[in-house]
């Protein structure tokens, strides 16, 4: 078996409220390898979208181990330390985590075509076959509009051209399709999972839906975790 | 009142939004406070001095000789009643004051002229005795006549004349405050566009909550009173420091502007601070900042959509083609600035737009070389900001065109007064020929001394000169004598071949006031009375005379009849090989004098360019106070708008670039507007110094300025536009960081 793409030990992260410390994830552990897809579930509050963040390196934990891409970050414990690893995060982000959010999050002054170029672009591909990733999500007749110009779901084909345009090893895609209609949701969800399987990009899914929690390899609950973790 | 509460929360979370609108309020009251006082002040005491000697005539000799204490002594004893007016001319800051003689004015009852000088701000005059003491010390002086009608009998040998405090030069003293008028007016218009540009963003943001309001079932109308009152209430809050800092602003320019009054057009006027606060400016600015903010109700919605419109930005060229054709051909004032006014609006209609499309070419630019998605994200985002910040981009563009134009305008100005100052003290040295002194005695020992360097008699006095229907008109005597190398280097605007011979040979010069206001070119035959004599010359030059509006003539000294007495004699010496503290002595034993007074060609440029600086103090002030308005505003902008795009930064560090490059291009964006905005502000900058030195100073003062340009100034722009971009991405950045770190939070 590859080895994995994604992994994380022990995680644990609180937040402030009101002068008091909030526990969110406590211990957390998993594991995701190329190819596989992972669905986070939980009722809301229960931490999805803070663990999708803490695995892209856009917040820290509070204690734990995280690997991506052999790449291993734990809390930074000095300022020297955070600013290396918010170097290595970026380069992490840039070349190999695609992260889809519930909103297609586009550049408004971009076009479709341009959105993916640019994004392409980061990652450090050369650019060129961006019409082609769009026309493959069925976007490929809008790729010159602006996403106040194109629909929800079609603005969300083109957020997931614009990640398998960078080539990713793994994906973060938080509620990628709370935003769609049923109909729209499972087109875009059956985009995203053909796309990774062509391409054997290991896949991280926060989401509501059972139906989509249903369709990954492997399921985490977030909600069934007390706060001694589970892995 | 849960109403109120709702509608006020947008404030209540974003209390820096209150705090710029209120600032940019205050701000734009101050600017207009400060303007409008000192021009009142400027038209009451202008209006207030022509009153003090508005039916007064004075006593002149039918011989065009001024009048002396003899005179007074003659016509007093002939039973006419007359007072001595006298005249001193000091340096800044002192400036002129009057000497009248209380005893004397007792024959004019309670119309003594000067009887209301008490309501003048300031203390223009004082006892006659005093100022003759200051005449003594060698201040310019000139005594008047003044006597209470025109019915009275005079001797033999004297005229009545119209009194003025100076040369006919009121209209040009209004033409002066109607160009500082139209300042003020673009201020206006400008401190109104930062106004509406911030209350319109937070209009933008608010948005949300009333369509929320709405749906909930407060009606539109409801919504709008609230704002109408939320606007009245803050502004009338406003409006209070803003008048006062205005009134502190008038006090702290009114010197230098009574000084730039009297030393442009001889007139004296005494500005200082309001003694009350200025209540009609708040009445101004309270419906300034109501029309400004709510016109959108007032405007249909297809006019506001028509104004972008493809058929809206042709029509904005028609404006400013209007504008451009109106300006160069307009035969007066009140055109000049009509046509300023229509280029100025279609400038600032089409210039947002024009930005944007060239960021948009130049975004498409990057595509064909497909080389950096992210510049090409960078100038889109930039167009976006044209559009989206079009009111403050248009307002800094006029305040900096208004700046480097008043710059341009200054800078021209005292480059060509120290050029003529060049001219004018072409000698070494200047020496002041005491009064009652024979002039004639020095001129002769000069011409016998050996060794001695050019040098030449200057004689001023007055002479009048023929215009149409036989009538004359009193014009200043300038006669040099002889005609040294001394004037060899003065720019002459327009002359004969050999001028200085012509004028040897009986010729006549004007200065440019002159000729422009008789319409009089070389060539033209002249008639002018000196003293007994008449004499008929031709103009063989026309040479440039700035910063007052007198009309002057030049004649060599040889015309002069000997009936001519002199207001004011000196010589101009280059001592060559001799020691000018030797010639000094001689001059002094020449004229039996203990001490002669020798002015050295440096104090002489020391006192001008003090006079220079005192005059075009207020203009510099008012032009730099509205770019900083401008400034602030669109740092203020800048910063709110940016926090609306924060996420898409966010967005580039989520897509792994690192915070150093983010920041970068923050830095890139923010500097690139605001240096594109001076860019913009460049052409019509120009052309407003065009409008300035080629139009409207001939039409309101006589006088035309090179047209130059100082591309140096334009850097300087530059560079306060470039800090002002690197301030807004420095603000950003660390709302990025604060924002970072609210979503980071964790313990």
């Amino acid at each position: 078996m590859s080895s994995a793409v994604l992994v994380a030990r022990g995680l644990s992260k609180d937040f402030t409220s009101g002068g008091q410390r909030v526990p969110v994830l406590s211990g957390l552990s998993l594991c995701v390898r190329p190819g596989e897809s992972l669905a986070v579930v939980g009722r809301s509050g229960s931490g999805k979208s803070t663990l999708l963040n803490l695995l892209c390196g856009l917040q820290a934990p509070k204690e734990g181990l995280i690997t991506v891409a052999g790449e291993s970050f734990r809390r930074p414990r000095k300022s020297s330390e955070r600013s290396d690893d918010d170097a290595r995060w970026a380069e992490l982000r840039r070349r190999s985590i695609g992260v889809v959010f519930q909103e297609a999050n586009l550049m408004p002054a971009l076009s479709l075509v341009d959105n993916v170029r640019l994004r392409a672009h980061l990652a450090g591909h050369a650019t060129g076959g961006e019409r082609g990733w769009l026309e493959r999500l069925g976007v490929g007749a809008e790729a010159d509009r602006y996403p106040d110009q194109v629909s929800g779901g079609q603005a969300q084909r083109a957020a997931l051209a614009m990640v398998f345009a960078m080539a990713p090893a793994l994906i973060l895609a938080d509620e990628p399709t709370g935003s769609l209609d049923r109909h729209t949701a499972d087109a875009v969800a059956d985009c995203l999972f053909a796309m990774q399987g062509d391409s054997g990009c290991a896949l991280v899914l926060a989401t509501h839906d059972s139906e989509l929690a249903a369709r990954c390899d492997h399921l985490l609950d977030l909600s069934a975790l007390d706060p001694a973790g589970t892995e | 009142m849960m109403l109120v509460r709702a509608f006020i929360s947008h404030y209540r979370r974003h209390p820096l939004q209150l705090a710029a609108l209120a600032l940019m309020i205050v701000l734009a009251t101050m600017l207009w406070t400060g303007v409008t006082v000192l021009t009142d002040q400027a038209r009451t005491s202008l209006f207030q001095s022509e009153q003090a000697v508005a039916t007064r005539v004075h006593v002149v000799r039918t011989d065009a000789q001024p009048v002396g204490v003899d005179d007074f002594a003659q016509l007093r004893m002939a039973g006419v009643c007359v007072a001595p007016w006298l005249e001193i001319q000091r340096p800044p800051p002192e400036g002129r004051v009057i000497g009248i003689d209380p005893l004397a004015m007792g024959c004019f009852g309670e119309a003594a002229p000067g009887g209301n000088a008490g309501e003048l701000d300031g203390a223009p005059f004082l006892d006659i005795s005093e100022a003759a003491k200051l005449a003594d010390d060698g201040y310019d002086s000139r005594l008047y006549l003044l006597t209470a009608n025109g019915s009275v009998v005079l001797p033999e040998g004297y005229a009545l004349r119209d009194f003025s405090l100076g040369p006919s030069t009121g209209e040009l003293a209004d033409s002066f405050l109607l160009n500082l008028d139209a300042l003020s007016l673009l201020v206006l218009l400008i401190t109104g566009l930062l106004v509406r540009s911030v209350h319109r963003l937070g209009i933008a943001q608010r948005q949300q909550s009333f369509d929320l309001l709405y749906r909930f079932g407060v009606p539109r109308e409801r919504v709008r009173q609230f704002l109408a009152l939320e606007l009245v209430v803050l502004t009338g809050i406003c409006v209070l420091p803003g008048l006062w800092l205005g009134a502190q602003l008038a006090g702290m320019l009114g010197g230098g502007f009574g000084q730039a009054l009297d030393s442009l057009f001889d007139v004296t006027v005494y500005a200082g601070s309001a003694e009350s606060l200025p209540w009609q400016a708040a009445g101004v600015m309270v419906v300034l900042v109501l029309a400004v903010c709510l016109v959108d109700w007032l405007l249909p919605r297809r006019w506001q959509t028509a104004a972008v419109s493809a058929r809206g930005r042709l029509l904005a060229v028609a404006v400013l083609l209007f504008g451009l054709v109106g300006v160069a051909l307009a035969p007066g004032l009140g055109w000049v600035f009509v046509g300023t006014a229509l280029v100025f609006a279609g400038t600032g209609w089409l210039t947002p737009g024009l930005l944007a499309l060239l960021a948009r070419w130049l975004s498409d630019r990057t595509d064909g070389k497909a080389s950096d998605p992210l510049t090409r994200w960078r100038r889109r985002e930039l167009a976006v900001m044209f559009s989206h910040l079009a009111l403050p981009v248009v307002a800094l563009q006029f305040a900096m065109a208004t700046v480097l134009a008043v710059q341009a305008l200054v800078t021209t100005f005292e480059q060509t007064f120290d050029e003529w100052l060049a001219q004018r003290l072409e000698a070494e040295f200047y020496v002041e020929v005491p009064r009652g002194a024979d002039a004639g005695l020095a001129a002769e020992h000069l011409q016998s001394l050996a060794g001695i360097g050019a040098w030449h008699r200057v004689i001023r006095g007055e002479a009048r000169m023929t215009v149409d229907k036989g009538e004359s008109v009193p014009v200043d005597l300038f006669a040099l004598t002889p005609v040294s190398d001394l004037v060899a280097g003065w720019t002459l605007l327009a002359s004969i071949d050999q001028p200085w011979r012509g004028l040897e040979q009986g010729g006549v010069m004007l200065n440019e006031q002159l000729a422009r206001r008789r319409q009089l070119d070389v060539g033209d035959n002249l008639t002018v009375t000196i003293a007994d004599s008449v004499i008929s010359a031709d103009i063989v030059a026309i040479y440039a005379d700035y910063g007052r509006p007198a009309g002057e003539i030049l004649v060599a000294g040889g015309a002069l009849p000997e009936s001519f007495r002199a207001r004011f004699e000196s010589f101009s010496v280059n001592p060559g090989d001799l020691d000018m503290a030797d010639i000094r002595e001689q001059l002094a034993d020449v004229w039996s004098v203990p001490e002669v007074t020798v002015r050295d060609n440096a104090s002489i440029r020391a006192l001008a360019s003090q006079v220079f600086g005192q005059t075009f103090l207020l203009t510099r002030a008012i032009s730099l106070l509205t770019l900083v308005l401008a400034a602030i505003a669109l740092l203020i902008m800048g910063w709110v708008f940016f926090t609306t795009r924060v996420w898409y930064f966010r967005l580039l560090g989520i897509w792994g670039l690192p915070a150093r490059a983010i920041q970068r291009q923050l830095r890139r964006l923010s500097v690139t507007l605001t240096l594109a905005v001076t860019m913009a502000a460049l052409p019509l900058g120009i052309w407003l110094t065009w409008v300035l030195v080629s139009r409207i100073n001939p039409l309101a003062f006589g006088w035309s300025l090179p047209m130059d340009l100082y591309p140096l100034f334009w850097i300087e722009l530059g560079l306060v536009a470039a800090v002002t971009g690197l301030v807004v991405a420095h603000l950003m950045r660390r709302q990025l960081v604060q924002r970072a770190g609210e979503a980071q939070g964790e313990t």
